[in-house]
């Protein structure tokens, strides 16, 4: 029996996910913040003890959070002379406009480790001044002195010839220097993004290739699989080198999660909502998943193919105030796990959490599958006061705070979709994350959308994803030519190398015929814009450009000459799809209710079914205004929707009729 | 047709707890036009500067949500769709253009396209959308159109208030006469597809969220967001000490003669309300330093909108509780036919210099010393050899903030009017006959103090080709102030490097570049911040 584990370190939990042909079994242990590997060791002993060479794939999120509290390397950042302050200068803009203490955070390389140096190519990658060997090696003693741990290279132009860069790399190394060059990380135009996305690999690069070689020694005969922010996995000797691909990691596997529960459940286009304590991650997935080419993380621009997510900062610990102007506001401060709701028996702020149970919307003694009571009374006097400012009532306060952190949700959903040329109505909502089925009903109402599912496994859909994702290497080369200027043979010459690439470094992780697919796609724009859109390789890419411009812009300019900006190419070792345990449904019912209480929805009181999630059976059905409490989510269904138990003990919300 | 009743807002009361709900959506629509201007844009300024502003309008005109763009946009936006409203009746599909700085614009480049939005059962417009983005090129008697003149015939193309789209379709005409007068046609015709592009989108959300909320419940919702704004604003004003507060400073000359330019301003604050008048301030200048009355209330705006300290949404709330008073015929109040290219980039941060500068005899413990107070606009000119091709450039440079009562001012960055982003070196090379040989910190032109100010930038170009470069800058002479003791910014230089000599330049002129001549500007760094024994 083949078993299968996903492991997702998180800050406060280390989810765990097994699965094999008996199901799937899901495993909750504290992160250890001193010693995360500790907290798999006792989490895999608990649910995989059983098999001890069961494949491993492993998404944390110590790289990002190294990026976000600059706890990441000593960096030395090699640059064309004259342009040592790329980092600190980045785009010259304030973070802020109108606050006069406006803060920027530290460059991810100190100022007293930037070196310049003296050598130049021009755009077309033609060399205007050449190294001098002297220089060089007095570059590379410095650079061995100054105390860095690692060095990022980013050279003016090397997209276009990476001469300059591989000869200082290659001296680098040979003094046994661990080195990020830019032409390796990222081989495309514009400088301050390349050196940003090269820095950072070079800033994580120590730490995460540490924890993982000290995973791999602890899991012993475990292989080992790490995700990625493009929703692929690679082998940890990729990801020790190329640490800045998995930045994103945990988000992206719940995008991945969420697609394949929809689609065995029958659900192709969906948008992926991921509502968590802090933030909310918006995804939407038509038929495929959406690629971006550019992400942030914190301040740090990475340039590198990620899920196309957009996040607010809503979630169910978003803190409720007052503001000068005496209007409600709802986040983005959060209570977090720590202290938490004022409900959780430690804060004293009102959060969106609080306003769902004092809407009585939340069975205060069953939270969490009875892992958690909440205190009702605390939570009512976190509400008196924010109530009394705005003089109203503690139940209207709590609608409020729940239609406003609604109102931030909504605007990430506009942007993911009709932002980018989707009619939200085409879609189901697919919600998961702690908070996420306490708003789905809400927000499918506002936008149109008829259908709602809350995966069974909605608390641990990152570590689930996982193991659905396909082994992904991504590549890219630089062109920037008109495309009457280049014919398609020559743009076929200029992507082959690319191709010949993902094949062979498949074939390196064990993956050949059938089970290769290589993707091929362009960067197209009219010439003169700055922005790109990614559209399939063919001959016809002008016109499928043309078409996807009306569709994100409203319009689109066929007597325009396009440009070829960049060439990509993804090589995919398709991974074998867990089978996700699935019970047909032999009866529908409609399932009473195991309470019915009553809870405010729109301003009245409704009598309202409270339900257990492990209490129901697939075919079991039933109508709003009706809760159900589950071990990872608590899903509410508002008057107007009905709700369904499927074979995959999902819950799916319909509305109308 | 049956005459029908025009939506009212008269009977909705909108809750302070749904005040989010709509601060949200009105957002929302002012951010997607953002996006669809940058990404469709052709303009560097447009795509890589992100030089425009965005913003939804009530059928009055007055500002119901402004995007996080441009500050100095901020109180010209709402006199553009002012003049548009006022100049064309306009229908339901028509897009009004203008530039011109004396009938609701600001400088000649800056091009505004104001759509109206007609609801059903609203005879007419119910709402306004305005995008604004600054072309690279709108004519006149230098490429880029940021020229050193005299009067504003010489700067560019003045567009009044005219329809550029009628019932969804392009005016050719119209479209005929900017193209002709431009050096790059084909860029202006793509930035005026894409602002037309930016207007649509939001009228189509506005349709939309209608159809959600109902019209008469979104007007309500967009009047309580003003009042919402305006409340606290008046909360912040109350909390400063009553009083009048009086600051002058200097810009350095128009560019023609070495006459410095005072603006000076006495701020008084009472009961919720502040006065900002600029009595006393010099005569309007011959060179294009001028600001219009927009821009004068864009700067206060700005300064107004700073001192409070959460995140309200920017609308007419802010305007409300403020009046200003600025004599026609000055350097904050330029009368036609003055020229005003530099009054939207230099004026504009000195107005700035002197209200905060007031504002810190008031709030001594909050308020920074001065900024950089220039934009440092440098703009190329010429054919590019390789192409055969015109080009027109126009870049401006951050440069040093002024120390914080609390910490450091911020290095090499854009401050107060302006927050537009630098161009890749990359792209320039690839696009233009120019390349940049030096970027970095200019470091030790902070100002000393208990809390440093920022250092400003150094940015040196090469010309690879015979091209006019046109550079407006200032406080190449008057340097940045500190306050509390703290020492004033360096001053910014302007250097010609020509067959290996240096030669120091004006800070508003124009020349010829050679093949291989550099061009070297260091812009101004920050004010200090207190005496620097007091932090030892």
């Amino acid at each position: 029996v083949q078993v299968r584990v996903g492991i997702d370190t998180g800050g406060t939990f280390t989810d765990l996910v097994r699965i094999d042909r008996g199901g799937i079994r899901v495993h909750k242990v504290r992160t250890t913040p001193s010693d995360p590997v500790a907290s798999i060791v006792e989490g895999l002993a608990a649910l995989a003890g059983d098999a001890p060479t069961a494949p491993i794939t492993y998404g944390s999120t110590i790289a990002t959070n190294a990026v976000l509290e600059r706890k990441g390397a000593r960096v030395a950042l090699i640059t064309t002379s004259g342009f040592e302050d790329i980092l600190a200068i980045g785009r010259q803009t304030r973070p802020e406009l109108y606050n006069l203490l406006v803060s920027r955070p530290p460059a991810l390389v100190d100022a007293a480790l930037t070196f310049g140096l003296a050598a130049r190519m021009d755009p077309e990658g033609r060399e205007i001044a050449p190294i001098h060997a002297e220089r060089l090696s007095e570059l590379v003693r410095n650079v061995a002195g100054s105390g860095a741990e690692v060095v990022a290279i980013c050279l003016l132009h090397a997209y276009a010839s990476p001469a300059h860069e591989a000869a200082v790399a290659e001296q680098l190394r040979a003094g046994g220097l661990v080195v990020s060059a830019s032409h390796e990380v990222l081989p495309e135009y514009r400088e301050y993004e390349r050196a940003t996305t090269t820095a950072a690999n070079a800033y994580v690069q120590p730490l995460v290739d540490r924890y993982l070689a000290r995973l791999e020694a602890v899991l012993d005969r475990r292989p080992v699989t790490v995700m990625q922010s493009n929703g692929g996995v690679i082998s940890t000797t990729v990801a020790r080198r190329q640490p800045v691909r998995t930045v994103l990691s945990g988000p992206a596997a719940g995008v991945v999660g969420a697609r394949m529960v929809a689609s065995a459940a029958g659900f192709e286009r969906v948008i992926s909502f991921d509502a968590g304590g802090t933030s909310t991650d918006v995804s939407l997935i038509d038929s495929a998943i959406p690629t971006a080419q550019e992400t942030r993380v914190g301040d740090v621009p990475v340039r590198l193919p990620v899920i196309d997510i957009h996040t607010v900062g809503a979630g169910g610990g978003s803190i409720a105030s007052v503001d000068t102007g005496g209007g409600l506001r709802v986040g983005p401060e959060s209570a977090g796990a720590r202290p938490g709701p004022a409900c959780y028996g430690i804060g004293q702020d009102l959060t969106v959490t609080d306003a769902h149970l004092l809407l009585g919307r939340l069975d205060p003694d069953y939270f969490l599958g009875g892992r958690m009571t909440l205190d009702v009374e605390r939570a009512r006097r976190a509400a008196a006061a924010t109530a009394r400012r705005l003089r109203t009532s503690v139940d209207d306060l709590a609608e409020g705070v729940i239609r406003v952190a609604n109102a931030s949700m909504l605007r990430a959903i506009r942007v993911v979709s009709l932002e980018r040329g989707h009619d939200p109505r085409r879609f189901a909502l697919v919600a998961f994350g702690g908070a996420g089925g306490m708003h789905a009903a809400d927000l499918a109402a506002d936008l149109g959308i008829t259908t709602v599912v809350v995966p069974r496994h909605a608390g641990v859909l990152s570590a689930l994803g996982m193991l659905a994702a396909d082994v992904m290497r991504d590549y890219s080369v630089s062109v920037r030519k008109p495309a009457n200027a280049v014919s398609m043979s020559n743009l076929a010459r200029r992507i082959e190398p690319l191709v010949s690439q993902a094949r062979s470094d498949l074939r390196d992780e064990g993956f050949r015929g059938s089970r290769v697919l290589v993707e091929r796609r362009l960067d197209v724009r009219y010439v003169g814009q700055s922005y790109e859109l990614t559209v399939p390789w063919s001959s016809g890419y002008g016109d499928a450009f043309h078409a996807l411009h009306a569709r994100r812009f409203g319009y689109a300019d066929r007597t325009r000459p396009i440009e070829v900006v960049a060439l990509r190419v993804r090589g995919i070792g398709t991974a074998a799809r867990p089978a996700l345990p699935f019970n047909p449904v032999r009866r529908r019912r409609t399932v009473p209710a195991r309470v019915v209480k009553d809870s405010r929805f729109d301003g009245r009181s409704r009598r309202t079914a409270f339900h257990r999630w492990d209490e129901l059976k697939p075919g079991d059905r039933g109508r709003g205004a009706a809760v159900i409490a589950g071990a990872e989510a608590t899903v509410i269904v508002p008057p107007g929707f009905h709700f369904f138990v499927d074979g995959f003990s999902n819950l799916v919300l319909t509305r109308g009729a | 047709m049956t005459m029908r009743n025009r939506i009212t807002h008269g009977r909705h009361r909108v809750q302070p707890i749904e005040f989010d709900v709509f601060k949200h959506l009105f957002l929302s629509i002012a951010d997607e036009m953002g996006a669809t201007l940058r990404q469709t844009g052709f303009s560097p300024n447009i795509k890589e500067r992100l030089d425009y502003s965005c913003a939804v309008y009530d059928r009055d005109g007055e500002t119901i949500a402004q995007g996080d763009h441009m500050p100095v946009h901020l109180g010209a936006m709402p006199l553009s769709v002012r003049a548009a409203i006022d100049a064309v009746p306009m229908e339901p599909g028509d897009a009004v253009m203008l530039n011109d700085p004396f009938q609701g614009g600001t400088h000649l480049p800056d091009i505004t396209l104001v759509s109206p939005v007609c609801l059903p059962g609203d005879r007419r417009p119910t709402f306004f959308v305005a995008n604004r983005a600054h072309h690279s090129d709108v004519g006149g008697m230098s490429a880029g159109s940021m020229p050193v003149a005299s009067e504003i015939f010489q700067e560019g193309l003045i567009l009044p208030p005219v329809r550029l789209v009628r019932r969804g379709r392009i005016v050719p005409d119209v479209m005929a006469i900017v193209l002709a007068n431009v050096r790059t046609p084909d860029e202006r015709r793509g930035d005026l597809s894409a602002q037309i592009a930016a207007n649509r989108v939001a009228a189509t959300r506005l349709h939309a969220a209608a159809t959600r909320y109902g019209a008469a419940r979104l007007l309500a919702s967009a009047r309580a967001l003003q009042s919402h704004t305006e409340r606290a604003v008046r909360a912040t004003l109350r909390a400063i000490p009553a009083g009048r507060y009086r600051f002058e400073d200097r810009l350095d000359d128009d560019g023609f003669s070495e006459d410095p330019l005072k603006v000076a301003v006495a701020v008084t604050i009472r009961n919720g309300r502040v006065t900002m008048d600029f009595t006393g301030s010099s005569r309007q200048a011959a060179g294009s330093v001028n600001a219009n009355l927009a821009i004068t209330w864009s700067a206060c705006l700005y300064a107004l909108r700073c001192l409070v300290r959460e995140d309200v949404l920017y609308n007419a709330g802010v305007s409300r509780p403020l009046s200003i008073i600025a004599p026609a015929g000055t350097v904050v109040n330029a009368s036609r036919p003055a020229a005003v290219a530099g009054g939207n980039v230099e004026a504009s941060q000195r107005i700035t210099d002197v209200v905060f500068g007031a504002l810190a005899r008031a709030l001594p413990d909050r308020i920074p010393a001065a900024s950089q107070g220039t934009m440092n606009n440098i703009t190329f000119g010429g054919v590019d050899p390789r192409t055969g091709r015109r080009f027109a450039y126009y870049e401006t440079l951050g440069g040093g903030m002024g120390a914080r009562p609390d910490r450091d001012g911020l290095s090499a960055l854009h401050t107060h009017m302006s927050n537009t982003r630098n161009t890749p070196i990359e792209a320039i090379e690839l696009d233009l006959p120019i390349r940049v040989t030096e970027y970095r910190i200019r470091r030790g032109s902070g100002g000393e103090g208990r809390f440093r100010g920022g250092d400003g930038l150094i940015r040196e170009y090469e010309s690879l080709t015979h091209a006019t470069v046109t550079i407006l800058s200032d406080r190449r002479r008057f340097p940045p102030y500190g306050v509390r003791g703290g020492a004033p910014g360096a001053r910014g230089r302007n250097v010609l490097i020509r067959d290996g000599r240096e030669e120091s330049l004006p800070g508003k002129i124009e020349l010829r570049l050679r093949p291989g001549d550099r061009l070297r500007i260091e812009t101004p760094g920050g004010g200090g911040y207190g005496r620097a024994a007091d932090g030892e």
